[in-house]
C-alpha cells in the first residue's frame, strides 16, 4: 500500500495541479537541466480567473530559474484550507509553501521558515507593509512568511446606492466619489447614521445584509465595529478586559440595537449569504469584498449597476476597515526553501501585485501601502468607480483592523473560530439574555480557553 | 442485525473420540488464522485508537504535558459545551423518537397494500436512505435557504410567514431534527415492515374472530410480535443519530450560536479546527457513557435470547 | 409498549360485527394510500427540488420572481460543465478505487472471520463474535480524532489509501456479523458430509459455503459499498488535496466555492454522486432488505 503511495505521490506532483486548478490548466514548467521543484498551496480564489495570474507568474519566474513549478489551489470554504494546514503541520510534510490563515503564522510559529530577508528586502523598495498583516505575519520575532496579494482583502460596504437614496435619502456617491477626497457630507458617515439608515431600508423591505454568525464575514466586520468603539475583548497577554469596560458594553449595545434592522436569521448566515442578499436584490447594503458585485455583473446585471464600495462607517475611536491577509508561508520542513523564498519575493513585486489585483478584478488587496494605486480600482465598472474605495486609501482616514487583536494569536485563533463576538450579541439579541449575562459567559469561555493550554 | 442467535449454535459436535483431537487442534488454528485480520482490524483500528484516545484527552494543547483529567473538567464547566450535551441528547431522543413513530406508521400502511404494488411504494419511500446523507442534505439546505427557500416559497402560498429556518436557534434544531428524520425514517419503515410480514396471519384472523378493533389488534398481536426489532432498531439508531456529523456539519455547522452542536460537529470543531486535539478528544470522549449504556441492553438481549434458545 | 409477551392475548369483552369487517377493510386501503401519497410527496421533495434546481441556469436560480418548483429553461449545461471537469472525475475515480478496494479487503476479512466464528468454534469465538458485534456500535465520530494522529503517523493523511485503511472499521464489523447469520443458518449436515469426503476446511468455504450463503454475501457487499461511498467524516478530516478526494467530500467541499455558490452545479455534483448507490439499490434492494431483516425477524 505504501508503494502505492509513493507512486501516487509521483503521479500528483505531476497531475495534481491539473486536477487541482478548477477547469484551468496547471503551470507545467519543464526547464531544462532543472534546479529543483516547488510545490505550493495557494488559496483557491473565489473570483472565476483569478487563479491564473498566480499560475502566470510561477510559470515566468520557473522559466527564469529552471524550477519545477506545481501550484495546488485549495479552498477555504468547509475550511478545507485550515484542515490542510493543520494537516502538514502534523504530519511535517506536503507543500514546500502555503497560504496561511490571519492568525496561523503564530499558530505554526516553530514551524515555519523566518522570511525576514525577503521582508527587509521588499521593505526597502516598497517602503511600510499593512500594519496588521505585520501583527499577524511577525510572530516570535521573525517574520513567519510573506504577507500575499491573492487572496488577501478588505470587506468595507458594497452600498445599493439607488436603495439608499431612495429609502434612506443618502446620496452614497456624493459622499464617496470615485476620487482621491472626502464627499462634502463624508464626516456624516458614522454609525449612528448608519443605523438611521438600516431602519429606513429594514422599513421598505430592503434589510441591510449583515452577517451575525459564526463565518468570517461576520466576525471580521463585527471586529471592526469594536474597535471603532475602542472595545477590547483581552488585553495583549490574552487577559479578558471585560468588567466594567464602557466601550464594550458600549459596541454591544449598539450592534443589538442594529441587529432589529437585521433580517431575522442573520444568526447563521455564511459567508455566502450575504453575497445571495446582496445579488437576489433583496438588500441594500453588506460588508463584502468586491465577488458579491462580481457575479452580480454576470447573474444580476441590474443589481450590480447600482453598486457602490464605500469604507466602514466611523465610530467614536475612528473609521476601521476590516482586513484578511493570506500570509504564505514556507514550511521549515521543506527541501528547497531558499527557492521558495525567491519565488515569494518575485510576486510579491510591485508587477506581480498588480497582475493579481488585476486579473481578480480588484479583489486582491497588496500589503504594501504604496500599491494601493493600481489603476484596475478605478477602471472597473459598471458603474465605473464602483471599487475605487475599496482599497484603504488616505482621504478616507480608515485604519485596517482585525477582529480579536490585540489577543495573542493561539487565543484570538480560538475566539476567531468560535466567533465569540457575534456569539455575544446574538445572546442578547436574540437569546434574550441581559448584558451582564452574556458578558460574564464571554469571559468564562476566555478563561476556558486559556486553560489546559 | 444479522441474529445474535447464531454464535452460540454451532457447538462442535463431541470431541470425545481421541483421534480427533489432533484434528481439532488444527481447527481451531486455522480457524483462529482465518480470524486474524478480522482481529488485527479491530484491534488496531478499533481498540487502540480508543485507548489512544483516552490517553490524548488528557494532554494539553501543545501536547506536551500530561494534565489528567483537566480537559474533561473544563469542559463540564463551559456553558457552550453543557448546551452540546443537551443538544445532543435532545437531537438524537426526538429524532429517534420521531424515526421509530413514521417508520412504524409507514410500514403498517405499507402492510395494508396487496403485496404487488408495495414494492413500487417501497422504492420510492426508501430514496431518502440510499441518497448518502451528506449529499441530500445539501438539497436540504438550499432549501432552507433564507433568500431562496422553496419551502417558504410553498408556505406564502398559504399565506405562512417565511420561517427563519436556520436563523433561530429553535427553528434551526428542529431543521437538523427534520433532515435526520427524513433521512432514517425509511430504514425503520423496512425493518418494521419485514417484522410485520413475519407475524403470522392467522394471529390476525384469530383475533379478528374474536372481534378485536383494529387498534386493539396493534396492542395485543402486532406489537408484543415486534418487541424484539423495535427494541433493536431504537438501539441502534440512538448510536449512530447520537454520533451524527454530517447533517449538522452541512446544514448549519453549529450555529447559531454554537446551539445545534453535537458532540462529533463540537469534537471536530475544537480538535481539528481550533488545533486542541486533545480537548477534541475530550469531546467526543464523552459518547461513551451513552455507548455503554447501550451496549449493556444489547448485549443483555443477545445474553436473553441465547438462554431462551439453549 | 406492552409487556404482554403472549401475542395470542385474546382482547377481551369485545362483540363484533363481521359485516363491518370488509367495510374496514376498504378504509383501511384508502387510508393506507392517503398516507403513502403525503410520505412519498414529502420524501421525494428534496431530491426532485435538487434535480430541478441542477437544470436550471444560474440567473434563474438567482431570480427571486418565478415559481422555484418549476423550470423556464431546461438546461444540462451543468452536468456538462461537471462532467468535462477533470477534478470532477478524479473524485468519481477516488470513490470508485476506494469503494472497490475497501468493499473487496471487507468481505475477504467477513468472509473469513464469519467461517471461522460460525462454523468453527474455538477457544474465545464466542467473545470474539460478540467484540465484533459491539465494535460496530464504536461510531466513526468518536475515533477520528485519535484516526488522525495514526494515519498522519503513517504518512497517510491526504492520501486516498489512507482511507482504504481506516474505512474497514466502519464495514468490517457488520459486514461479519450478517455474515456469521448467514453461515449458522446452513445445516450442519452439509459440512459433516464435506469432511467425510475429505475436502478441507478451505474447500469447503469456497465450494459450499460461499454458493450457499450468496445472498447473505451480496447484502454484506451492498452494505460495504453503500458505507464506502457515503462516508464522510474520514474524508472530511483526512482528505484535504482534491485530487485525492473522494466524491461526497469533494462535491461538499469543492463545488460549494467561495462566497457566491453555483447552486446549479452544486445540485448536479450531488445528483450524480448520489447516482451509483440509488442504481445499485434499484436492482438489488430485495437482496439488501433481506440480509438487513434476516436475523432481526429470527429472534
Amino acid at each position: 500500500m505504501s508503494k502505492n503511495g509513493i507512486t501516487r505521490r509521483n503521479v500528483m506532483r505531476n497531475g495534481a495541479g491539473v486536477l487541482a486548478a478548477t477547469a484551468v490548466g496547471a503551470p507545467m514548467v519543464h526547464a531544462q537541466g532543472t534546479a529543483g521543484s516547488l510545490r505550493f498551496a495557494f488559496w483557491d480564489h473565489w473570483v472565476p480567473g483569478a487563479n491564473a495570474a498566480l499560475q502566470q507568474l510561477a510559470q515566468r519566474w520557473g522559466a527564469q530559474n529552471r524550477v519545477n513549478m506545481t501550484l495546488d489551489f485549495i479552498n477555504t470554504t468547509g475550511n478545507q484550507l485550515q484542515l490542510t494546514i493543520a494537516a502538514q503541520a502534523q504530519s511535517r510534510s506536503g507543500h514546500d509553501g502555503i497560504s496561511l490563515l490571519p492568525w496561523d503564522p503564530g499558530t505554526y510559529a516553530s514551524q515555519l521558515e523566518p522570511c525576514d530577508d525577503v521582508m527587509s528586502r521588499l521593505s526597502a523598495k516598497y517602503g511600510a507593509v499593512n500594519p496588521v498583516a505585520e501583527f499577524l505575519g511577525k510572530r516570535e520575532g521573525a517574520w513567519r512568511g510573506v504577507p500575499a496579494t491573492a487572496g488577501t482583502q478588505t470587506k468595507p460596504a458594497c452600498v445599493r446606492f439607488d436603495l439608499l437614496q431612495q429609502h434612506a435619502g443618502i446620496d452614497i456617491r456624493a459622499m464617496w466619489p470615485a476620487r482621491g477626497e472626502r464627499g462634502p457630507t463624508a464626516d456624516t458617515w458614522t454609525w449612528d447614521t448608519f443605523l438611521t439608515a438600516a431602519e429606513a431600508c429594514h422599513r421598505a423591505g430592503f434589510p441591510f445584509g449583515l452577517p451575525m454568525g459564526q463565518f468570517t464575514d461576520a466576525v471580521d466586520w463585527v471586529g471592526a465595529l469594536f474597535l471603532s468603539y475602542g472595545a477590547r475583548i483581552t488585553d495583549e497577554r490574552g487577559n479578558p478586559t471585560i468588567r466594567g469596560n464602557q466601550e464594550l458594553r458600549q459596541a454591544i449595545d449598539y450592534a443589538v440595537r442594529l441587529s432589529r434592522f437585521l433580517p431575522n436569521d442573520v444568526w447563521a448566515w455564511d459567508d455566502a449569504s450575504n453575497n445571495r442578499a446582496l445579488i437576489s436584490g433583496r438588500s441594500a447594503l453588506i460588508f463584502n469584498p468586491p465577488s458579491a458585485w462580481a457575479v452580480a455583473k454576470r447573474d444580476a446585471p441590474q443589481v450590480a449597476e447600482n453598486c457602490w464600495t464605500v469604507p466602514m462607517p466611523a465610530g467614536p475611536r475612528g473609521r476601521f476597515l476590516a482586513y484578511l491577509p493570506y500570509i504564505t508561508g514556507i514550511w521549515a520542513f521543506g527541501r528547497n526553501k531558499t527557492a521558495a523564498k525567491s519565488f515569494l519575493e518575485f510576486i510579491s513585486e510591485r508587477e506581480s501585485a498588480e497582475l493579481c489585483s488585476t486579473m481578480s478584478q480588484g479583489y486582491d488587496i497588496p500589503p504594501f501601502l504604496s500599491m494601493a494605486d493600481f489603476p484596475v480600482w478605478e477602471r472597473e465598472g459598471p458603474p465605473v468607480g464602483t471599487i475605487y474605495n475599496y482599497p484603504l486609501k488616505a482621504h478616507q482616514q480608515a485604519t485596517y483592523s482585525i477582529a480579536f487583536s490585540p489577543a495573542p494569536p493561539e487565543l484570538a485563533q480560538q475566539m476567531y473560530i468560535r466567533a465569540l463576538n457575534t456569539q455575544v450579541i446574538a445572546r442578547i439579541a436574540q437569546g434574550g439574555e441581559s448584558m451582564d449575562t452574556a458578558l460574564g459567559w464571554l469571559e468564562r469561555e476566555i478563561n476556558n480557553m486559556r486553560r489546559g493550554g | 442485525m444479522a441474529d445474535g442467535t447464531v454464535m452460540i449454535q454451532g457447538a462442535p459436535g463431541s470431541v470425545a473420540n481421541s483421534s480427533f483431537r489432533r484434528f481439532a487442534r488444527r481447527r481451531s488454528t486455522i480457524a483462529f488464522l482465518m480470524t486474524l485480520p478480522l482481529i488485527l482490524v479491530i484491534g488496531g483500528l478499533v481498540a487502540w485508537p480508543a485507548g489512544y484516545a483516552i490517553y490524548l484527552s488528557m494532554l494539553n494543547r501543545r501536547m506536551t504535558q500530561f494534565i489528567g483529567l483537566t480537559n474533561f473538567e473544563i469542559l463540564l464547566e463551559s456553558d457552550s459545551f453543557r448546551m452540546v450535551i443537551f443538544q445532543s441528547v435532545f437531537f438524537a431522543v426526538t429524532a429517534v423518537i420521531l424515526k421509530a413513530l413514521i417508520g412504524f406508521w409507514l410500514a403498517h400502511m405499507l402492510h395494508h397494500l396487496p403485496t404487488k404494488g408495495q414494492r413500487k411504494w417501497r422504492g420510492m419511500l426508501l430514496v431518502p436512505w440510499v441518497i448518502p446523507p451528506a449529499l441530500s442534505t445539501l438539497g436540504w439546505w438550499w432549501m432552507f435557504d433564507p433568500s431562496y427557500s422553496s419551502i417558504n416559497w410553498l408556505l406564502a402560498i398559504f399565506a405562512v410567514p417565511s420561517v427563519p429556518w436556520l436563523g433561530e436557534p429553535w427553528w434551526a434544531r428542529i431543521s437538523v431534527i427534520i433532515v435526520n428524520v427524513w433521512y432514517g425514517a425509511p430504514f425503520f419503515m423496512i425493518m418494521y415492515l419485514a417484522a410485520l410480514k413475519s407475524v403470522p396471519e392467522q394471529l390476525y384472523e384469530a383475533a379478528a374472530i374474536d372481534g378485536a378493533t383494529s387498534s386493539q389488534r396493534l396492542r395485543y398481536v402486532t406489537l408484543p410480535m415486534m418487541r424484539n426489532i423495535i427494541s433493536i432498531t431504537v438501539l441502534f439508531s440512538l448510536i449512530v443519530t447520537f454520533a451524527n456529523y454530517d447533517i449538522v456539519r452541512v446544514l448549519t455547522n453549529g450555529g447559531p450560536r454554537d446551539l445545534t452542536h453535537v458532540f462529533a460537529s463540537y469534537a471536530f470543531q475544537v480538535g481539528i479546527l481550533a488545533g486542541n486535539i486533545p480537548r477534541g478528544a475530550a469531546v467526543s470522549l464523552f459518547m461513551f457513557p451513552i455507548l455503554g449504556v447501550i451496549a449493556f441492553f444489547v448485549l443483555r438481549g443477545i445474553n436473553r435470547r441465547n438462554r431462551e434458545e439453549a | 409498549m406492552s409487556s404482554t409477551s403472549a401475542p395470542q392475548a385474546h382482547p377481551r369483552g369485545i362483540f363484533h360485527k363481521a359485516g363491518s369487517l370488509r367495510a374496514e377493510r376498504r378504509w383501511a386501503l384508502w387510508s393506507a394510500y392517503i398516507s403513502l401519497v403525503v410520505a412519498a410527496v414529502i420524501m421525494l421533495a428534496p431530491p426532485v427540488y435538487m434535480l430541478l434546481t441542477s437544470i436550471k441556469t444560474s440567473a434563474e436560480i438567482a431570480d427571486l420572481s418565478g415559481n422555484p418548483w418549476w423550470v423556464r429553461a431546461p438546461t444540462l449545461e451543468n452536468y456538462l460543465a461537471l462532467i468535462n471537469n477533470p477534478m470532477f472525475r478524479g473524485f468519481f475515480w477516488n470513490s470508485v478505487k476506494v469503494t472497490v478496494a475497501v468493499v473487496s479487503i471487507s468481505m475477504v476479512i467477513s468472509v473469513l472471520a464469519a467461517f471461522a466464528l460460525g462454523r468453527m468454534r474455538f477457544w474465545g469465538s464466542q467473545v470474539l463474535a460478540t467484540g465484533v458485534f459491539l465494535t460496530y456500535l464504536v461510531p466513526d465520530t468518536l475515533l477520528f480524532i485519535p484516526l488522525y494522529q495514526i494515519v498522519g503517523g503513517l504518512g497517510l493523511l491526504d492520501n486516498a489509501w489512507g482511507l482504504v485503511l481506516v474505512y474497514p472499521t466502519l464495514t468490517v464489523p457488520f459486514c461479519t456479523w450478517i455474515m456469521i447469520g448467514y453461515f449458522a443458518s446452513i445445516p450442519k449436515e452439509l459440512d459433516e458430509a464435506a469432511l467425510i469426503d475429505g475436502a478441507n476446511w478451505l474447500q469447503m468455504l469456497t465450494r459450499i459455503f460461499i454458493p450457499v450463503a450468496l445472498p447473505g454475501i451480496i447484502a454484506a457487499t451492498i452494505f460495504a459499498f453503500t458505507v464506502s461511498w457515503a462516508a464522510f467524516v474520514y474524508p472530511t478530516a483526512f482528505i484535504t488535496s482534491p485530487s485525492e478526494m473522494p466524491m461526497t467530500i469533494g462535491v461538499v467541499s469543492q463545488l460549494i466555492r467561495g462566497d457566491t455558490f453555483a447552486w446549479g452545479q452544486l445540485m448536479a455534483g450531488a445528483l450524480l454522486a448520489a447516482l451509483p448507490p440509488v442504481i445499485v439499490y434499484a436492482f438489488l434492494m430485495d437482496y439488501y432488505i433481506a440480509g438487513l431483516t434476516a436475523g432481526a425477524t429470527k429472534g
